[in-house]
C-alpha cells in the first residue's frame, strides 16, 4: 500500500471502528454479559486509536501535509450539488482523532470499573462507543455537511448521556436542557452552510473558503456569525452556557470524556478548521475572542463558590474553552489546539480523579463533606494534585505551556488586546483559587466523619447517595481499570505539554501551518512571551496562595460579602433570566391559547359539526317516505317537468 | 319504405310506455308492478327500433338488444324478490312494504 492508501484505510478504521462496537452490543442485546459488553466498547476505541495513531505516523513521514480526502461515494446530489461521504486527514483532523480517541479509550476503560453493577451498563457502553464513532465524524468529516453530521450526532450521544440515569428527574430535565440549547446552534450553523450553499454551490472545504474571499462582507461576517453560534452553544459560552454545569448529571467518566475534554472543545476545532471563513470575517473572530475572555472571567467567578465537586470542575471547563476561544479568535489558532490537547489530558484527569473519590463515597458530590479523603486516598490526591497543578499552568505542568503563549499572543492588537490579556491575567488568578480551594478541601486536613465512615466499614457503604447504585464495597483505592487511566493521564497533564515550549520550539504550531497558520499579529515577541509567562505564573501562585490561606490552614476567614456570594450562587442569574426571557412568556401563551382558543374553539368544533349534520338529517329524513308509489310519482313528475322544459326553451 | 310510417310505431310505443307507466303507479301487486316495468322497457325498445329504421342507422337496435338484457337480469331479481318475499309470508303489497321510511 501507498503511504495515502495507509492514510485512508487508517482513517476508515478509526471511524468505523466505535460504530462496528456499538452495533455489535446492541444486536447482542443481552446475549452477552456485562463485562463483554464494556469490554468490546473498550475494545473498539482502543483501535480507533491504534488507527489514528497509524495515521498519524504516515502523515507525519509526508513532505507535503495539506491533506488528503477520500470519498466513499456520493452521498447526496441534487443538480450540480454534490456532497460526497468523505474522510479527511490533515494535520488537524490527526491531532482531533488522536485526542479523542486516545483520551476516550482511557475513559471508557475507567468506565468499566465506574459502572461496574450498573442496571443498564450495555446500554452506557453502546453510547460510550456511540459518541466517539460521532465525534469522530466530527473531526474526521471530509466537508462542512459531514461536519454538521457529527456536530448534531455528538449532541444526540450527549443527550443520551446526560440522561443515562433516566429515572431521575433532574438528570432528564438536564439532558433537554442540553439539547435544546445545542438545537439553538445547530441551527445558526445550518444557516451559515445555507448562506455559503447559495453562494458557491457546495460544501467542500476548500471551495467554501476559496469562495469566502469573494463574498459580501455582510455576507461572510453572517457565515462566520453562523458558525460561532454553533461553536458558542457547543462549548458552553456565554450567553448559551447554563446547560454545561447541569449536565454534570450524568455519570462521571461522560462529564470527563463529552463534557471536559472532547465534545466542548468542538467550537475550538471549528473556528481553527474554518479559519478562512473567519479571518474574512474578522470583527466576528474577535466576537468570539471576546466571549472566550467573558467566559472566562464569569465561569471562573462562578467556581468560586460552587460545593457540587463536579460543577466546580465544570465551571473550569467552560472557564478553559474560554481561553481556548481568546487563542483562537485572536488567530493563534495553534495555541487554542494546544490548549485544547493539554485540557483534554489534565480535565479528564480532574473529572476521573473526583469520580474515584465520589466512587468512594458512594456517590457523595458536595466538597464540604468530602473533606480529608486525601489522607485515605493518596494515589487519587497526588494524581489530583498533578492536574490541579496543570490547571492553574505552574510549570512544569502542561497547562503552562499552552495557557500562557494564549494570554501572551493578545498582546499585539490594541486597546482590545490589552483587555484580553488583563482579563487571561485575572482568569489565572480565579484558576489558582477555585482549583486549589477544591484541592484544599477535599484532598486535606483529617478526614471528616462522612469519609472515615466509608473507610472504616466498607461493607456498609453501600448507595443511598446520588449516583449510589452499584458503588458498593471497595478494596483500596478502585479497580485497576480505573487507577490505570488516572495514572496515565497524570502522566500526560505532567509531560503532555512538553512538545511545544514557546517561543524556542513549536511543534504544535509547525505541524498545524499547513491547514491553520497563526496569523502575524497573534505572534508576541520573546519578551512579550517570557514577560507574560512570569506574570501569569506568579499570580496563578497567588491563587494558589490566597486558596492556602482561606481553606487550607484559616489563616485568613473566607471573606463573607453576602450579595456578592449570592450572585455567584446563583449564577449570575443567567438562568433565571433564561427563565423570563424565554420560558415564562412561552409557557403563558401556551397556557392562554388552551384557555381561550383550543378549549372553546377546537374542542368545541367537533361536537358542534356533529350536531348541525345531526339536524339536518332529521330535516332530509322526511323525504324518505318508504313508499313505492311515492317515488315513482316523484320520477314521474320530474321527467315530466324536464320534458315541459325542454320542449319550451326549444 | 314500405308499410306504415314511423309516427305510427311511435304512437304504439307511447301507448305502450303511458300503459306500463299507468300500471307501476297506481297498481299495488309486486307482480303487476314487475310486469308493467317491463311493458314501459318494451315500449321504450320499439320508439329505439322504429327510429333505428326510420333514420337507416343500426345503433338504435344495438342499444334496444343491451336494454332487453338488462331487463332480463332485472326481471331476474325481481321475481328472485317476490319469492323471497313471499317465502317469509309477507304480503306482495307495495303499499305495506314501506320499511325504508326515514
Amino acid at each position: 500500500m501507498s503511504a495515502v492508501d495507509q492514510m485512508g484505510a487508517a482513517a476508515w478504521l478509526c471511524l468505523l471502528a466505535p460504530l462496528a462496537g456499538t452495533i455489535l452490543i446492541l444486536l447482542a442485546g443481552t446475549r452477552i454479559s456485562r463485562a463483554a459488553a464494556a469490554w468490546i466498547s473498550t475494545g473498539s476505541v482502543f483501535v480507533a486509536f491504534a488507527g489514528a495513531v497509524w495515521a498519524f505516523l504516515v502523515l507525519h513521514s509526508q513532505q507535503n501535509r495539506s491533506g488528503t480526502i477520500w470519498t466513499a461515494w456520493t452521498w447526496l446530489q441534487a443538480g450540480s450539488f454534490k456532497v460526497g461521504l468523505q474522510v479527511l486527514v490533515d494535520p488537524l483532523s490527526t491531532m482531533m482523532m488522536l485526542i479523542v480517541s486516545g483520551v476516550g479509550a482511557l475513559i471508557v476503560l475507567y468506565s468499566i470499573g465506574y459502572m461496574a453493577g450498573d442496571d443498564e451498563e450495555r446500554r452506557y457502553f453502546a453510547y460510550m462507543s456511540f459518541f466517539v464513532f460521532s465525534m469522530l465524524m466530527l473531526v474526521e468529516g471530509g466537508n462542512l455537511l459531514l461536519l454538521l453530521v457529527g456536530w448534531g450526532l455528538v449532541g444526540l450521544s450527549s443527550y443520551l448521556l446526560i440522561g443515562f440515569w433516566h429515572e431521575r428527574p433532574s438528570a432528564v430535565r438536564a439532558a433537554k436542557k442540553a439539547f435544546v440549547m445545542n438545537a439553538l446552534g445547530d441551527a445558526t450553523m445550518a444557516l451559515a452552510l445555507f448562506v455559503l450553499i447559495a453562494h458557491s454551490n457546495s460544501l467542500a472545504f476548500t471551495t467554501s473558503f476559496a469562495t469566502a474571499g469573494s463574498l459580501s462582507q455582510t455576507t461572510v461576517d453572517l457565515v462566520a456569525l453562523g458558525l460561532l453560534g454553533g461553536a458558542v452553544a457547543k462549548s458552553a459560552q456565554i450567553p448559551l452556557q447554563t446547560w454545561l454545569p447541569d449536565a454534570m448529571e450524568g455519570p462521571t467518566p461522560v462529564s470527563a470524556l463529552i463534557h471536559a475534554a472532547t465534545m466542548v472543545t468542538a467550537g475550538v476545532y471549528l473556528i481553527a478548521r474554518t479559519n478562512p471563513i473567519f479571518e474574512q470575517a474578522r470583527t466576528i473572530e474577535l466576537i468570539a475572542a471576546g466571549t472566550g475572555a467573558l467566559t472566562l472571567l464569569v465561569a471562573g467567578l462562578i467556581a468560586l463558590v460552587q460545593t457540587d465537586i463536579k460543577r466546580v470542575i465544570a465551571y473550569s471547563t467552560m472557564s478553559q474553552i474560554g481561553y481556548m476561544f481568546l487563542g483562537a479568535g485572536v488567530g493563534g489558532y495553534a495555541n487554542g489546539m494546544f490548549h485544547l490537547m493539554t485540557h483534554a489530558f489534565f480535565k479528564a484527569l480532574l473529572f476521573l480523579g473526583a469520580g474515584l473519590a465520589i466512587h468512594a463515597l458512594a456517590g457523595e458530590q458536595d466538597i464540604r463533606k468530602m473533606r480529608g479523603i486525601g489522607a485515605l486516598m493518596p494515589f487519587t490526591k497526588w494524581c489530583f494534585l498533578a492536574g490541579a497543578l496543570a490547571l492553574v499552568g505552574v510549570p512544569p505542568f502542561s497547562g503552562f505551556f499552552s495557557k500562557d503563549p494564549i494570554i501572551a499572543s493578545t498582546v499585539n492588537l490594541g486597546w482590545y488586546g490589552w483587555v484580553f490579556w488583563v482579563c487571561g491575567v485575572v482568569g489565572a488568578f480565579l484558576t489558582g483559587i477555585y482549583t486549589f480551594r477544591l484541592w484544599f478541601l477535599v484532598f486535606t486536613g483529617p478526614p471528616s466523619e462522612l469519609v472515615s465512615s466509608h473507610f472504616a466499614a466498607p461493607a456498609a457503604a453501600d448507595g443511598n447517595g446520588a449516583e449510589g447504585r452499584g458503588h458498593g464495597a471497595h478494596h483500596g483505592e478502585g479497580p485497576w481499570t480505573m487507577l490505570v487511566p488516572v495514572g496515565v493521564l497524570a502522566l500526560l497533564a505532567t509531560f503532555g505539554g512538553w512538545i511545544q515550549w514557546p517561543p524556542k520550539w513549536e511543534y504544535v504550531t509547525d505541524w498545524l501551518k499547513p491547514v491553520a497558520p497563526t496569523l502575524a499579529a497573534a505572534v508576541p515577541s520573546s519578551t512579550q512571551e517570557y514577560v507574560t509567562s512570569a506574570v501569569t505564573v506568579l499570580v496563578g501562585l497567588a491563587g494558589i496562595a490566597v486558596a492556602w490561606a482561606m481553606y487550607g490552614s484559616g489563616r485568613i476567614a473566607v471573606p463573607k460579602a453576602a450579595s456578592a456570594r449570592q450572585l455567584l450562587e446563583h449564577k449570575f442569574y443567567f438562568d433565571e433570566l433564561y427563565d423570563a426571557l424565554f420560558y415564562r412568556p412561552t409557557a403563558a401563551a401556551a397556557d392562554w391559547l388552551r384557555r381561550d382558543f383550543e378549549e372553546p374553539v377546537v374542542l368545541q368544533t367537533g361536537p358542534d359539526l356533529g350536531q348541525t349534520t345531526l339536524d339536518a338529517g332529521g330535516l332530509v329524513r322526511r323525504l324518505q317516505t318508504g313508499l313505492l308509489r311515492t317515488y315513482v310519482f316523484a320520477l314521474a313528475t320530474g321527467a315530466a317537468v324536464i320534458g315541459i322544459v325542454f320542449l319550451l326553451v326549444k | 319504405m314500405l308499410g306504415p310510417g314511423v309516427a305510427w310505431y311511435l304512437g304504439v310505443a307511447a301507448f305502450l310506455f303511458g300503459t306500463g307507466a299507468l300500471g307501476v303507479l297506481v297498481r299495488r301487486n309486486v307482480l303487476i308492478v314487475l310486469l308493467s316495468l317491463e311493458i314501459m322497457l318494451n315500449g321504450g325498445n320499439l320508439a329505439l327500433i322504429s327510429f333505428s329504421r326510420h333514420a337507416g342507422n343500426g345503433a338504435g337496435q344495438i342499444f334496444a338488444l343491451a336494454v332487453m338484457a338488462v331487463a332480463a337480469s332485472e326481471v331476474c331479481v325481481g321475481l328472485g324478490l317476490v319469492v323471497a318475499l313471499h317465502r317469509r309470508r309477507l304480503a306482495l303489497d307495495v303499499d305495506r312494504l314501506s320499511e325504508l321510511r326515514g
